[in-house]
């Protein structure tokens, strides 16, 4: 694909946004980051992995740190900076890509051939989805739901403006539960060519 | 206890919950917090206007002897402290603008030929003597950024260095009045000179930093005992390189030297801090009227619109008796005794300022040391010292205890090297209790 496309995904846990955007760059031959960049970020900066997992997509933990003049000392902002600075070197490669999570819709605001994605879906599909997929019972997925959405939406509203699964802050949000996987990743295939078509 | 106490006690609660949480912009936190007492407590429930026109002391700011001569004695707003800040920070701007930092860290590691264990005892030293003169974050914002960029040319751990720096930048900052804000405070409020503090807090701050410097060396000198043959000395890069503008570099420096010659002789010449602040603001801001717009954005105004807020809810506390209550009762608790005294301040100080910032507890705590020796000004200079070196080593118990901190070890995970809260008190908390402790029995040796 000659223009670059960057689409950013975020998603509610359970509602199959990973599997969508792992399926919808296969189709439109891009590339794929999701918790992986934690390797390539321990790898560049020899980081221990464990530490930056520890915090990844996390917001930082009240009292135990501080800002000062801009300089936040909190190990979750300081993981984010270097998820952030990773995210922003792939986009001025001019590399196209899909990226699931990571705020990347705040991180890579405003740059041209970026499309923003809110995957969603509904409670009783998507905590079928986490039962079978971790083997849990209905009460512990439901748990597991809203302790990772919990964290996901504080992750992303600290950091920006915007606020985290509202319409307002996506190109397009997606109910991913009424039509399965193949159905939405479709759909959103169409609007990423169209979109690309028309810029 | 009185409703407006009790008001005055939750203002300042809510005001210090609201600036460790970060949860609002501190500066804004401590403004409504003034506000607040200003209005509800002093207005209305204490209907007493002269209370607030102590507290927003602006008469001072009319007064001669605020300038040159007998600072008066306020309550309040302590617009000496604020003015001095302020101008200090525009002088480092302008420094900074013209390369001077980034020019003297070169000029040192070329000095000792790019070696890492002189290079790290240098840079702590450095650290140590520019926090004298400057304010500790500028110091190791630099610091820490020159050693990030060393450590990839000579392959070492920057981390090491960083965490010793900072370190050496709180306890170099004890060592006069305008090393650290607490310093300011304290001898604003407090009457004390440059020079009054060299020769008391000084004093301490350079025994304990040989003994310092020392600690560091046992601890890292592994990281730092393997010598760079490997290295091409040529690919260095050089001090002349660091300097934007030799006009403005050799123009900031004299008014830098300019400065630091006010600040030891103004017991002698009379001119206040507040002259002094303002006096080389205004240097710096003809010297450099054509990038006086760009100097004066990086001002950090914030921090000075958080002491403003802080010193209303501070003379809150005082104008409804709470501070004097506080001091009678750790009088109390002392049975009057100095040495007693000097133990609680110390170290309430030292882990109190570990873990919330230092510059409320100082501000907090000056009227408590004005309760605690009314009548003895050996008693007030005793444990005014006390304050500074608890408030400052404190600080640098813990990632967040002081701004250096916070700005040094951002600066490493930036760079890719993240201090977790372990890696951090693994070394400063030892090196805090060492220096507290020493300095507890110096003071006990001079003083008692």
């Amino acid at each position: 694909m000659e223009k670059q496309i960057i689409v950013t995904i975020g998603r509610e846990f359970g509602s199959a946004g990973h599997e969508i955007g792992e399926e919808l760059a296969k189709r439109l031959g891009i590339k794929f980051y999701d918790r992986a960049i934690v390797e390539d970020i321990a790898k560049h900066t020899g980081i221990d992995e464990g530490l930056i997992e520890k915090h990844d997509e996390k917001s930082r933990v009240p009292f135990l740190s501080r800002t000062v003049r801009g300089y936040s000392n909190s190990m979750e902002d300081v993981i984010f900076e270097l998820e952030a600075r990773f995210i922003r070197e792939k986009a001025d490669q001019g590399e196209s890509f899909v990226l699931i999570g990571r705020n990347g819709d705040g991180i890579l605001k405003g740059r041209p051939g970026l499309i923003t994605v809110f995957v969603r879906g509904d409670i009783e599909e998507k905590t079928a989805r986490v039962m079978e997929k971790y083997n849990l019972s209905k009460a512990d997925a439901l748990e597991k739901m809203k302790r990772h959405d919990k964290t996901r939406k504080e992750y992303h509203n600290s950091k920006y403006e915007t606020k985290w699964g509202d319409s307002r802050t996506y190109d397009l949000c997606i109910n991913s539960s009424p039509i399965g996987v193949e159905i939405t990743t479709d759909i959103l295939e169409k609007y990423i060519l169209s979109r690309v078509e028309k810029d | 206890m009185s409703l407006a106490a009790i008001s005055s006690i939750i203002v300042f609660l809510v005001m210090f919950i609201l600036v460790i949480s970060e949860k609002f912009e501190k500066h804004l936190v401590t403004l409504s917090c003034g506000g607040i007492m200003l209005i509800v407590v002093f207005g209305a429930i204490m209907r007493d206007g002269d209370a607030i026109a102590d507290t927003l002391n602006f008469y001072s700011l009319v007064n001669p002897n605020f300038w040159i001569g007998e600072a008066p004695d306020t309550s309040g707003i302590d617009w000496a402290t604020i003015i001095f800040l302020g101008g200090m920070m525009v002088m480092v701007e302008g420094l900074s603008k013209a390369g001077f930092f980034n020019w003297l860290c070169m000029t040192l590691a070329k000095m000792v030929s790019y070696k890492k264990m002189p290079l790290f005892i240098t840079f702590m030293i450095v650290s140590a003597i520019l926090s004298m003169f400057i304010d500790s974050i500028t110091v190791i914002l630099f610091l820490a950024a020159v050693t990030v960029e060393l450590s990839k040319l000579l392959n070492f751990n920057p981390v090491p260095m960083i965490l010793s720096e900072i370190f050496c930048a709180n306890l170099g900052g004890s060592a006069t009045m305008c090393g650290d804000p607490p310093n300011i405070i304290i001898g604003s409020k407090l009457h004390y000179s440059f020079i009054d503090f060299v020769l008391n807090t000084g004093v301490i701050a350079g025994i304990c930093l040989v003994v310092i410097v020392i600690y560091f060396y046992l601890v890292y000198r592994k990281e730092f005992s393997t010598s760079n043959e490997e290295i091409d000395y040529s690919s260095m890069p050089s001090p002349k390189d660091a300097i934007t503008s030799k006009f403005y570099f050799f123009g900031n420096t004299i008014i830098f030297v300019c400065a630091i010659v006010m600040l030891i002789t103004h017991a002698n010449t009379h001119l206040s801090v507040a002259f002094i602040g303002a006096s080389v603001a205004l240097a710096t801001s003809i010297f450099n009227i054509k990038h006086i717009k760009e100097i004066l954005s990086k001002v950090d105004y914030k921090i000075l619109l958080f002491f403003l807020g802080l010193f209303i809810v501070v003379g809150g506390l005082e104008k409804t008796g709470i501070l004097e209550a506080i001091a009678g009762f750790i009088s109390r608790v002392s049975g009057g005794n100095a040495k007693v005294m000097i133990a609680i301040v110390i170290w309430i100080s030292a882990i109190a300022s570990a873990f919330v910032d230092n510059i409320p507890f100082a501000a907090t705590m000056v009227p408590i040391i004005k309760g605690l020796s009314v009548g003895n000004p050996a008693l007030q200079a005793t444990l005014a010292w006390t304050l500074s070196i608890g408030t400052d080593i404190g600080g640098a118990a813990t990632p967040i205890g002081a701004s250096a901190n916070v700005v040094g070890t951002a600066v490493a995970g930036r760079a890719g090297h993240p201090i977790s809260w372990g890696k951090y008190c693994k070394t400063a908390v030892p090196a805090a209790i060492i220096v507290v402790g020493m300095s507890m029995l110096l003071i006990y040796l001079r003083y008692c």
